[in-house]
């Protein structure tokens, strides 16, 4: 069920996400546009997130944008009211209690673990997005587990002080008892500046003859069905709940949206394995999730190895 | 009793890998309904394309762990590079036997060729040479009549029965139990009945036929093709032919509901095939080259330089029957033995996916199993075989889960 819309306000518009944002030129929704578009949200229950570029906008835009309820994900480099904060590298000052973003590879991650220990102290959720996932190699896998045994934990010494930090890559995997993956296409859908829907930013930047309808005939996702778990056979067997389940990435490496690279799902599984680990440092700390969550403990890191013993 | 002829099995059928040469994109004819959309006379592949290839697969013996292989050669008219399929075929054995390959002695050549030049001294050189472990199907689409409906000469447009009519006494000489294939389009369904029957003369004694995947049919074909397929079902047990001769048409498995659990592979082999083109690069089955698609681009999973890339044959390796399957597909009450082909579906689906069930074929299926019924019913009760007809009954209330 579609619940969310996201717009993006510019061409430059920063990205939030695994994409790059391909145009360089500055070019406005139409306000048209915009307003239409907010009514259809409004027509269709819709939250709405608006994606802000790097300077101001007219007033009139504002206006409309104030029209309706809805979240900012905002660039660090111009984020008055922002909701969420796309930080724009690792000297970046973050503000307290805020919601930030960072898009970096795993090496960069690695090399900068003293500043994500001092964001954590700070922010309430860090969202890190690797935009290296599609080519992340096997022989990356124990950097990468070292670094998420090394965020578990700061993220533990946090708990202790009494600060319930959230980190995508490890804490949202503690509660979830299900999937819980981006959806684009499926709970979420894009409008882009030239007025055109798509399944995520992603498509819009990489083609933007890729458009799923427009404002005047409305919705056209061709074989949406496809986008739902149930139609993926891999990832509905799967119990790395906070994997993103990027269709655009698998479109990408696997050439077919319903099916993830084995990068996506190593990594996606590096992560759950370290949520494990971390749910067994608070249990030895004597922090305690209330829900009595566990996580199984498994001995692969990509379910496409696994696939005898179900499929 | 008297006993039913069955259909062959294929060789090592489901313990082989099946790896395709597509040695040439050309051929003499252009049959009408020829799904290769992109042939031509330029993308021939040469020795060095074939021998990196078959280095790159015979080196990596630990990615190919079945039992047995069958390498096949297409085209195209696969008999047009008779000179590379000789060296191709002499260069296995010998790095088989040097390599100590598990395939050494477990290999079979397969071809599909349109017969047109089986007789020719290269070829019957090559037949002779390796006939133990060659596997060789004409095709031969019945009466001269239905076979130049579409197999014709590409330039003069003329048919080509005659010219491969010739050579079948000399291909059932030398492969006595050969089977052949035949395709039934539109405008061929009123041919079935007499063309089934002629190739039955011409001595072929296993006839394989499949009505095209392409959404082809027109109103009022499907009880054309039911009223055909019951006259020849009529034929062949009036005349007792169920003996030893054998019409895929008919299968008592078809026809029954499937267990959406149970019963939830896939059909088509793609991806665990795997096939070689001029360019040197892999696909999972030929109709996954681009002069197989009509539509869509070519779905390429690696090349002989870098290999395979495992990620393009996750989709292949992942599919099932539901999840490509419509709700109707999928509770369809006659569900058994409706085919599909994953490259036909690819090249009709909506987006760039092999998880869209194209269902063009559905309408003669369901002619086809109201044939069946009326075959096996008729045959069980000539048989004096009630014990049978009951259990064949009991067989259609159901579900069973055979998948060929």
């Amino acid at each position: 069920m579609l619940t969310h819309l996201i717009i993006l306000l510019d061409d430059t518009s920063t990205s939030y996400c695994h994409y790059e944002v391909t145009k360089a030129e500055r070019r406005l929704i139409g306000i048209d546009d915009l307003k239409v578009g907010i009514r259809f949200a409004m027509k269709e229950n819709l939250n709405v997130q608006f994606v802000f570029p790097d300077y101001k906008l007219p007033v009139e835009y504002l206006k409309a944008i104030d029209s309706i309820d809805h979240a900012k994900v905002m660039p660090s480099t111009c984020c008055d009211e922002a909701d969420v904060v796309v930080l724009g590298g690792w000297d970046d000052e973050v503000l307290q209690g805020s919601t930030c973003i960072i898009r970096t590879n795993h090496d960069g991650l690695a090399n900068h673990l003293s500043v994500v220990r001092e964001w954590l102290n700070t922010i309430n959720r860090l969202n890190v997005v690797l935009t290296d996932v599609e080519t992340f190699k096997d022989d990356d896998v124990d950097s990468y587990r070292n670094t998420l045994e090394s965020l578990t934990g700061m993220i533990v010494e946090c708990y202790k002080s009494g600060k319930f930090i959230q980190l995508n890559l490890l804490t949202d995997r503690l509660r979830l008892t299900g999937m819980n993956n981006c959806n684009a296409g499926m709970s979420n859908i894009t409008l882009a500046p030239n007025g055109c829907f798509y399944l995520c930013p992603a498509y819009y930047y990489e083609n933007e003859a890729d458009s799923v309808g427009d404002l005047k005939v409305g919705l056209v996702i061709r074989n949406q069905q496809l986008l739902r778990l149930d139609h993926a056979p891999l990832c509905r067997q799967c119990d790395a709940y906070q994997c993103k389940r990027c269709i655009w990435q698998n479109l990408h490496l696997t050439l077919d949206a319903n099916t993830p690279s084995h990068q996506q799902c190593v990594v996606a599984h590096l992560e759950r394995n370290a949520s494990r680990s971390l749910l067994a440092k608070l249990k030895d700390n004597a922090i305690t999730l209330h829900g009595g969550y566990e996580i199984e403990e498994i001995d692969y890191l990509d379910p496409f190895n696994n696939m005898n013993k179900w499929k | 009793m008297i006993e039913v002829k069955d259909n062959t099995r294929q060789w090592q059928d489901g313990t082989s890998k099946n790896i395709t040469f597509i040695v040439t994109k050309d051929c003499q004819l252009a049959c009408k309904y020829c799904y290769l959309v992109g042939k031509n006379t330029k993308e021939r592949m040469t020795w060095d394309v074939a021998k990196n290839a078959i280095d790159y697969i015979l080196t990596n013996e630990n990615e190919y762990r079945e039992d047995s292989v069958v390498w096949d050669f297409i085209g195209g008219e696969p008999f047009l590079e008779i000179d590379l399929i000789d060296k191709i075929c002499d260069y296995l054995k010998t790095e088989m036997y040097r390599r100590n390959h598990h395939w050494f002695n477990s290999y079979r050549f397969s071809f599909s060729t349109n017969g047109i030049n089986y007789h020719e001294d290269k070829v019957q050189q090559f037949i002779k040479k390796n006939h133990n472990h060659l596997s060789i199907g004409i095709t031969i689409d019945g009466t001269e009549l239905k076979h130049d409906l579409n197999r014709v000469y590409k330039h003069s447009e003329k048919g080509s029965y005659k010219d491969v009519v010739r050579n079948i006494p000399l291909w059932l000489e030398q492969f006595p139990g050969a089977a052949t294939k035949v395709t039934i389009s539109s405008p061929d369904i009123p041919y079935i009945k007499e063309s089934v029957l002629h190739l039955y003369d011409l001595g072929i004694k296993e006839v394989n036929i499949n009505c095209v995947f392409e959404d082809v049919w027109k109103e009022g074909d499907d009880a054309l093709f039911e009223e055909q397929l019951t006259e020849l079902a009529d034929a062949i047990i009036d005349m007792d032919l169920y003996c030893d001769h054998v019409c895929s048409f008919y299968a008592e498995f078809i026809g029954k509901p499937m267990d959406i659990e149970r019963d939830n592979q896939n059909w088509c082999g793609a991806g665990k095939m795997l096939a070689v083109d001029a360019a040197g690069n892999f696909y999972p089955c030929t109709r996954f080259a681009q002069y197989s698609l009509r539509s869509k681009p070519a779905w390429i999973i690696g090349n002989i330089h870098d290999g395979i890339d495992q990620n393009k044959l996750r989709p292949f390796l992942m599919l099932d029957r539901t999840t490509q399957s419509t709700l109707e597909c999928i509770d369809c009450e006659v569900a058994s033995g409706c085919a599909w082909c994953q490259g036909e579906n690819y090249d009709a689906a909506d987006t760039h996916t092999i998880y869209q069930r194209a269902t063009a074929i559905c309408k003669m299926h369901k002619a086809r199993v109201r044939a069946n019924n009326y075959y096996w019913n008729k045959l069980f009760r000539k048989l004096e075989m009630e014990d049978q007809q009951e259990e064949f009954e009991r067989q259609k209330a159901k579900v069973k889960g055979t998948i060929c």
